[in-house]
């Protein structure tokens, strides 16, 4: 549970420490607030409490990125190198699938593109899909987890499978 | 293709993309046994704590049953006890006044009129 946790926690922040760290916090929460809960209830509520703790972490972010654009030009920058490996990521497996049929990708570089367009989605598509999909909750408990309706929930996973689907497809992967 | 496909063909994915390295794995594996410590430390608490609190100052379970238990028993029949007497002695107030009432001359009558009662209480002075 702790691996996928910690790749959800890596798609949102893209960062190994920080999504560490946000596991890390989300496992000590569970255990402090909720320990004496029966064992059948602890995975959404786990959910839940990764989710809030992302969510916290993004909050930190955007004061800490208001000073850094405050006080550093370099801000810009960094914006630029945060698209740039997806652009000739994109280009190197556009130019190797073109020349050849996409089964010739080894499966790593699939798993490897997949976990770079769940990057790309809107945060909350990429929150519903994982947690519907991935983490097996159904449609309730995802909005339950979500803090959002069941009808959003369901929007957004249709979206999220459905745009993935084309990135992948756009790069010659056929699921 | 539809949605739960895809999604399906997805999670298979990203399931064989879930070998991570020692040194993330060792991280994750610390912060799970964290955790289960201080779950374990905070359920003990309010429960257990209780337990042990009473079995250790009883010197352990085996002194538990004449330290703690022989008094509980012996006072759970002294309150049967009182409990039983006091039943009988209310049932031999009852029997008193029922044997007085019945051999009185007066009528059973009598003693429900107030105007009777209001006589007596003025003779009385």
């Amino acid at each position: 549970m702790e691996r996928r946790a910690y790749k959800q926690a890596l798609f949102a922040v893209r960062e190994t420490e920080n999504a560490l760290d946000i596991v890390q916090d989300s496992m000590l929460k569970l255990a402090e607030k909720y320990g004496a809960k029966p064992a059948a209830e602890l995975p959404m509520l786990f959910q839940r409490i990764l989710q809030n703790t992302i969510r916290d972490f993004y909050r930190r972010q955007k004061v800490r990125s208001l000073w850094v654009t405050l006080f550093s030009a370099l801000s810009a920058g960094r914006e630029d190198d945060d698209t740039d490996p997806l652009e000739t990521l994109e280009s190197a497996d556009a130019s190797k699938s073109r020349g050849g049929p996409s089964d010739q990708l080894e499966q790593s570089q699939v798993i490897e593109a997949i976990e770079k367009e769940l990057q790309r989605l809107p945060a909350r598509q990429r929150q519903a899909f994982l947690l519907r999909y991935w983490e097996e909750l159904d449609v309730a408990e995802t909005a339950a987890v979500m803090g959002c309706s069941q009808g959003s929930v369901k929007t957004h996973c249709s979206r999220a499978a459905h745009t993935l689907a084309a990135a992948l497809r756009a790069k010659g992967i056929e699921l | 293709m539809n949605e739960q496909q895809i999604a399906y063909r997805i999670k298979q994915l990203l399931n064989r993309g879930l070998d991570l390295d020692a040194g993330k794995l060792a991280r994750l594996n610390a912060a799970r046994e964290q955790a289960l410590a201080r779950q374990r430390v905070e359920s003990r608490v309010p429960v257990l704590a209780w337990v042990d609190d009473v079995i250790g100052k009883s010197g352990g379970p085996s002194t538990l049953v004449p330290r703690l238990l022989l008094p509980m028993a012996v006072l759970i029949l002294g309150l049967i006890a009182i409990n039983q007497w006091r039943d009988t002695q209310v049932a031999a107030e009852i029997e008193e006044i029922d044997a007085g009432v019945l051999t009185s001359d007066l009528p059973l009558d009598a003693f429900l009129d107030k105007g009777f009662d209001a006589w007596l209480k003025r003779s009385s002075h």
